[in-house]
Parts: structure tokens; sequence; C-alpha cells
């Protein structure tokens, strides 16, 4: 997921900009010194300036987005199982306080070995295995309140 | 101080801290020899569980985590020639060759034996160094505190890349995420966007987590079918000609060692930078550099001693002043932070038992090296053949439940999933990860600094510059910037048209 030196460098300077502009109405400190927008407005000024800079580089090496690589995008298993993942991990933050962290936990695990081509027994017994064995590790020795839901333990 | 060492003596003799250097030499060794899984991102992990430790076990679990990787990192270079962390990445064509030439027992003892030696190496410079520190950091101010932390960005941003502009980038947005939350001054919250989770910050484990752990975990997701053949190792024969070979290259240790606590104490210059810079001096001062890169045996001592020695200099700035070395620790500094101890000189007056803890403990795991390392690299052939389809997705439970661990919050776990997805794009498209983590840490010490030092002084920069102290400090700031340059201009000055 290369994308060009010049487009990274442009998204640099809007996001620069971005920050600039979302300081405009802070407050300043007596007798008119700077307070709390000072730091985020020189940050601002530096990304843009220093975005503005990768974006030229970009412009002058002839550095391109390779548009081959946009296209075949939805055929590199890579990227597709990256994005198995994100999807996973979400479904995982909605889901996880209905259904409980033992069941949602298994689920995303075996959803992303059975994506990653282990065989679904295999897949079933690590993914019930491993989680309740994290379940047991965070729940019951560092007692960290993972969610019980519909489960009753 | 024989009292503060026996102290800490004792409490690592309890059974529980034996056990937790054990388990962390272990996972430690485990992290170093899987490709694709980095001594940075382990600490990370590490954090959740340091969460419901005391400080001191905290600390002395990533203390060996961290020695025990850089040198198994070593492993799977000499193996297969892909670098197990990016701290063996300078010397991976050497191993990998002299592998081939059927040498791969004598580099991987050359590996766990110089490993060792740069890490007690480290070890006596941070106990000889940093209680001395400590004296100066005492008397420093805000003033001083300010340049210190602009001398690590700068380092950051000029020594530690490749590409000064990008890893820029990556500071600036380390350094706003920083930003967000109640401001210093009025306490005027910054870049909440109305939420009441944001009004701390953002909070900077699950941040971590995200942006070593999971960016790490996607990109590994296009390679979960890798393979490669492994050469087996006679594990019993690692260390003969060992000996041989290290006498003969025994002033090269010396320099190496020096150079990767140099690199360490320098913020923000990691393991990875000693190991390039020490393989470059290497290369420039050897008999043979012809040989080099293909298969000789000098640069993986240099390079193999210095980034083990770096380890224990990045703790030197980290605990006197606060101011991380690496990205590690600059972990190290946000689990102190959670335990509620302040790092800096104060430190070693408050709690010197935790200090000695710390040196003993780089000592133990130096030495533990050997065994251990040993045992990694007669099981090398099974831990590399770890099923990575398997790995991923386990590592990925560690990470969503590690971030939700912290403050009980899916928020943090969707901000670890954020910080990922911004991880994986950085690291695609040439911008490093690691300085993000030096602006979150070294910004609010930088803004705090600056704003304190402007209010106390009514608003005279010039104090910035005339303290004694805090303008030598400026010197090398403004030195860090220019350098690069300096060649160019020299030149400029001398020969007015040189050719371009």
């Amino acid at each position: 997921m290369k994308i060009s030196d010049t487009v990274v460098g442009a998204g640099f300077v809007a996001a620069g900009a971005l920050i600039i502009a979302g300081t405009l109405n802070y407050p300043s400190l007596d007798a008119g010194h700077p307070g709390p927008s000072l730091f985020p407005r020189l940050l601002g000024g530096l990304m843009a300036i220093f975005g503005g800079l990768v974006g030229l580089k970009g412009l002058r090496t002839g550095d391109t987005t390779e548009e081959v690589e946009w296209l075949l995008l939805h055929k590199s298993t890579g990227f597709i199982n990256a994005m198995f993942v994100l999807v996973g991990v979400a479904a995982y933050i909605l889901l996880v306080e209905k259904l409980g962290f033992l069941l949602t936990g298994a689920l995303l695990l075996f959803v992303i070995m059975w994506r990653l081509n282990v065989t679904p027994v295999k897949a079933l017994i690590v993914a019930v295995v491993f989680n309740t064995i994290v379940h047991f590790l965070f729940y019951k020795i560092m007692r960290v309140p993972l969610p019980m839901g519909i489960l009753w333990w | 101080m024989i009292d503060h060492i026996w102290t800490a003596l004792v409490m690592l003799s309890s059974w529980k801290l034996i056990l937790t250097i054990a388990i962390c030499s272990v996972y430690g060794l485990f992290v170093g020899a899987v490709p694709g899984l980095t001594a940075t991102m382990a600490a990370a992990l590490l954090v959740p569980f340091t969460f419901f430790m005391d400080p001191l076990p905290a600390l002395v679990a990533i203390v060996t985590m961290e020695a025990m990787a850089i040198f198994a990192g070593d492993i799977p270079a000499a193996l297969v020639r892909i670098p197990g962390t990016p701290s063996s990445a300078a010397y991976t064509d050497d191993s990998y060759e002299l592998t081939k030439q059927g040498k791969a027992e004598l580099v991987l003892g050359v590996d766990v034996i110089t490993s060792a030696i740069g890490g007690l190496m480290g070890a006596v410079v941070l106990m000889t160094s940093a209680p001395l520190l400590a004296e100066v950091a005492l008397k420093f101010t805000s003033f001083e505190y300010f340049w210190l932390a602009a001398l690590g960005l700068s380092a950051t941003v000029m020594i530690a890349s490749t590409d000064p502009l990008k890893a820029g980038l990556a500071l600036f947005v380390g350094l706003f995420f920083s930003c967000v939350g109640l401001d210093i001054t009025l306490g005027y919250p910054r870049f909440t966007f109305g939420s009441t989770e944001l009004l701390n910050g953002v909070d900077f484990i699950p941040a971590m987590i995200g942006l070593f752990g999971v960016s790490e975990i996607l990109r590994n997701m296009g390679s979960s079918h890798l393979q490669y053949p492994i050469t087996a190792v006679k594990a019993e024969k690692i260390f003969s000609g060992v000996a041989k070979t290290l006498w003969k290259y025994k002033a090269n240790m010396v320099r190496a060692g020096g150079i990767g606590v140099f690199i360490g104490i320098l913020p923000g210059a990691g393991a990875d930078i000693a190991a390039w810079i020490a393989y470059a001096a290497s290369k420039r001062f050897s008999k043979e550099p012809e040989l080099f890169g293909k298969g000789a045996i000098e640069p993986i001592v240099d390079a193999g001693t210095a980034n083990n020695a770096c380890l224990a200099g990045d703790w030197v700035p980290a605990l006197v002043f606060g101011i991380p070395g690496d990205s590690i620790t600059a972990i190290v500094i946000g689990v102190l932070f959670m335990k509620g101890l302040r790092p800096g000189p104060m430190i070693f007056e408050q709690q010197p038992e935790l200090i000695y803890a710390v040196y003993i403990s780089f000592i133990i795991a130096n030495i533990l090296m050997v065994p251990f390392g040993y045992l990694a690299i007669k099981v090398s052939g099974k831990l590399l053949k770890v099923p990575r389809n398997i790995l991923m997705p386990a590592i990925l439970m560690f990470c969503i439940v590690g971030s939700f661990a912290i403050n009980n919050s899916f928020f943090d776990v969707g901000l670890m999933l954020a910080m990922g997805i911004l991880g994986y794009f950085f690291e695609n498209n040439g911008i490093p990860v690691a300085p993000i983590v030096l602006g979150m840490v070294l910004g609010p010490i930088i803004e705090q600094n600056f704003m304190v030092s402007m209010i106390k002084s009514g608003w005279d920069l010039t104090q910035f510059f005339t303290r004694p102290t805090a303008a030598i400090l400026a010197v090398l700031t403004i030195l860090t910037w220019v350098a690069p340059f300096l060649p160019a201009i020299m030149r400029r000055l001398r020969g007015g048209n040189a050719p371009a």
C-alpha cells in the first residue's frame, strides 16, 4: 500500500493546517502571551513545512503511486488478510459486551486463523483453548473485568 | 551503597523474581528469534502484565526480555537470512554467507558471546555514569530540561533515521498526540472532540501496543505462509573456535562496546543504529574491508557487541533525566509513571534499590544469556518453524486484552486499532514509527519546561542561552541540526564553486 510521496506530503500539509485551524479559538494567557495554542500551532506549522518538503522531493524524483498496485489491491492476499483483522477487531469491540469475552474472543481467533488457511478443526481447537488460557490469565489471575456476556462464567 | 546493593540482591533472590527472570528470558528469546516480532513489540505487550507487578519486578522483566531478544535476533539472521529484530540487520548478510560456508556454529557462538560481553560492557557504563550524571541532573532547571528534550528530539530526527524529513513528520505526529487533553497552563481541553476519554490525553500503552503490535501483525498477514529452508546446527559445537576469534578482534570489541554505549546514551537512537554505526566503523578500520558483506566474521563481532552494549546505555538518559534512549526505554518511562514513579535524579536518592536492581538485572541477564542462548540455538530449528498463521492471531488477542486491561475500557481497544492502522500505513510509506513514541514521551517534557521557563522568566528568551549548562545543551542541539550540512558548507566556503 505505497502511496506517492507527493500525496503523503500534501496530506501532512493539510493535517498541519487543520491542527492550526483547530487552535484558533484557544484562550491566551494574561497580557496576551500565547498559552495552550503555542505548542500545537508550532507543530502544525512544522508538520506543514516538512510535509511540503516531502511532497516537493516526491515531485522532483517522480515518485508516484503505483496505479497497477492499487488496481491489484483487491487481489493481494496480504492486504485482504489485513482488512480481515481490522474488521474483526472492530466487530470484537462492538460485540464483546453482549456476547462476552469467551465467545467473542474465540470467534475472532477462529475466523482469522481460518482465513489464514488453518484447517477448521485445528483452528476451532486452538481458538477455544488459547482463548480460555488468556481468559484465565487476565480474568482470574490479574483480575481484569473482561465482559461475561451471555456465558455465566 | 553496599546496603542498597544488598537490599536489591535480597529482593532479586525471591522465588517470584527468579521465576520472572526465567519466564522473561524465554519470552525474549522467542520474540527475538521469530522474524517479524520485535523487542519493542515485546516490551509493549509486557506492559499490561507489569501493571499488576511491583515496580522492581516490572523493570527486571523488561531488562531481561530486551537483552535476550536483541541477541536472539541474530539466530534467524544466521540461519535463514532474515534478522529476528532490526538490531541484527546490519550483519545479516555476513552471518548468512558464513552459514553457507558451513560455519553457522562459529557465527552463533560469536553472536552469543559478543552479545553477553557487549551487554556487560553496557552495564558497567550504566553503573558508573548514571549516578554521576544524576548528581549533575540535580542542578538542572526547566531551562536545561527543555534543551535536553529538544536534543532528544533532534537526535531522533537527524541521527536515528535514514530520511530525516519523514522521521520529522512521525515525530510531529507523536508530539501532536501529546498535545491532546487538558493543557498544562490553563487546563484547557485540546483536540478532545468532546470525548471524556481524551481529556487525560492519548493513553500511551494502547497507542504503543497498536503502533508496534497491531501494525506488525497487519504487516505479517501477507507472509503467513513464509517457508524457508533452515540450516541445522550442532549446538554442542558453537563455542569451539570462539575464544580464538574474539581474542583476534579484542580491540574491535572495545571500540564497538564504546560506540554502542554512546549511541545508547544519546537520546532517541537505539540498538539498530548502534549496530549499523559499529559495522561502518569496523569496515573503516578493518585490514580486509573487501570481505565485508561476503561472509566476514569481523563485522559480526563489532555490531554484535555494539547492539547489546547499547541497551544499558539507553537506560542512562531514561533513569537520570526521564528522557528515553530508545523506544523500549520510552515504554519503561511509561511504566514508571504508571507506578507513580518519576524518572529523574531524585529516584537515585529516594529509591536507590530500584536503580541497583536494574544494574544487577543487566548483569544477571547477560550472564544467563550464555546458557539460555545455547538452549535457544539448540531448539532454533523448531523455533523458526512456529506456524505464523496461529502465532499472529494469538498475539492479536494479547494486544486486544492488554490494551483493555490498562483502564478496562473499550475506547482503548479502539485507540489501539487506530494506532495499528496508522503504524501500518506509515511503515508502508517509509515513515518510521519509533519517532512517534519518542514524540509522545518527550512532548509533555518539552512543552511543560518551555512554558514554566517562560512564565517564570517573564517571557525572556535569552535565559535559554545565558545559563551555562543550558547554553552547552543548546549548542549541542543546534549542532545536531547543522552537522549533516557542515561538509557542504565547508566545501562552499573553501572552494567557492566546487563541482556539483
